[in-house]
């Protein structure tokens, strides 16, 4: 979410900047009685249409439906950038590079090949979520590996490992 | 601009969106008068001809403020984070307080801790009072590097630095980026 609010805000900026100068534009360019057709027909638009037009009405329900998806995805809890070590000592892991070490710990069980790390934290454990793509009779192996990480990482009492490793299709 | 006031703004944004768009619902349904009415009423349209050229020069400079505006947001939105300056305040005899530039201390400490084994980038922050700092500490680990030895390291020196400055933190507060990298055998 944190990227898309970034992306967003880039995209309302350039649509600011060239909104705002396209209406000076315009607006110096009627008053010079030279409106462009543009104009012409928005404004035809804008002084023909009636807020009950279903028209209006589908663009304003949408507009509200948009405004409150945007507002959910705004205040609901987002995941952490970081998770905690231990309860008092204020150490932190960054999420993101915890997920990219264990991916790599997982890659590195032989006929394992992609693999996907999520980490979630549960009070004091740590749950992470390996999706992989490779055998599926390497599960043992890839939370066995994905267990001396988290030792080496000095996780706290990481919880159940959820492993889903799916067959690689075969090429033909 | 900080993830903060990303979300803030965007916050902001979807209430007005739901206030607008809700309120026009509300008027193209009946449930508020006006249903009946052009979007774009006689009202502006007699302000824009009458108003002439004031109009014109108002919606002009409108378009030229709403330009600015997409300019600085797009300014800060691809300016990169630089680094935060925390200030350390040392309450002063009477009502005041002195703030304390803290780039020097937060120096000496961040070069302390890149001595530290593993660790290869450091940042520091301090705010508070002197006495009593709130540090916060990020650190870059190699991934070959023991989180354990690299914890025992940092709080090390986070000590060596209370004892040098003759403080006591009141919170510590760490990050450690362990870098993805493969490790060196």
């Amino acid at each position: 979410m944190r990227t898309v609010n970034r992306i967003a805000t880039l995209l309302l900026a350039v649509a600011l900047l060239t909104g705002g100068a396209l209406l000076a534009i315009g607006a110096l360019l009627a008053a010079a009685g030279r409106p462009g057709p543009l104009v012409h027909r928005w404004y035809a638009t804008l002084t023909t249409i009636r807020w009950q037009d279903a028209p209006v009405r589908a663009v304003a329900a949408g507009v509200t439906l948009l405004g409150v998806v945007m507002l959910v995805a705004q205040l609901r809890r987002w995941q952490p950038v970081r998770l905690r070590l231990a309860e008092q000592d204020g150490w932190h892991l960054h999420r993101r590079s915890v997920e990219r070490r264990l991916a790599r710990a997982a890659r590195a069980v032989p006929s394992v090949r992609r693999a996907r790390v999520r980490v979630r934290r549960h009070g004091d454990t740590w749950r992470p979520r390996v999706t992989a793509t490779g055998d599926p009779a390497a599960r043992g192996d890839v939370e066995f590996a994905l267990r001396q990480e988290l030792d080496r990482l000095a996780a706290p009492r990481p919880g159940p490992i959820e492993v889903r490793l799916v067959p690689a299709r075969r090429a033909t | 601009m900080s993830n903060a006031a990303h979300r803030l703004l965007w916050t902001v944004l979807a209430l007005l969106l739901v206030a607008a768009g809700g309120a026009a619902s509300a008027v193209g349904l009946g449930w508020l008068p006006g249903g009946g009415a052009p979007l774009l009423g006689a009202g502006p349209v007699t302000w824009w001809r009458a108003g002439a050229p004031w109009s014109v020069l108002a919606v002009a400079v409108g378009g030229v403020l709403l330009a600015l505006l997409g300019q600085r947001l797009l300014t800060a939105g691809l300016r990169v984070p630089g680094r935060l300056a925390g200030t350390l305040t040392h309450p002063g005899d009477g009502g005041g307080r002195t703030r304390v530039a803290s780039e020097v201390l937060t120096g000496a400490l961040e070069r302390d801790l890149l001595r530290a084994p593993g660790v290869h980038r450091a940042r520091v922050l301090l705010t508070g009072p002197v006495a009593r700092p709130d540090v916060w500490v990020e650190v870059r680990l190699d991934p070959a590097a023991g989180l354990g030895v690299a914890r025992a390291e940092v709080d090390a020196a986070v000590r060596r630095f209370a004892a040098t400055l003759g403080c006591r933190p009141a919170h510590l507060d760490v990050t450690a980026v362990v870098d993805e990298a493969e490790a060196r055998h």
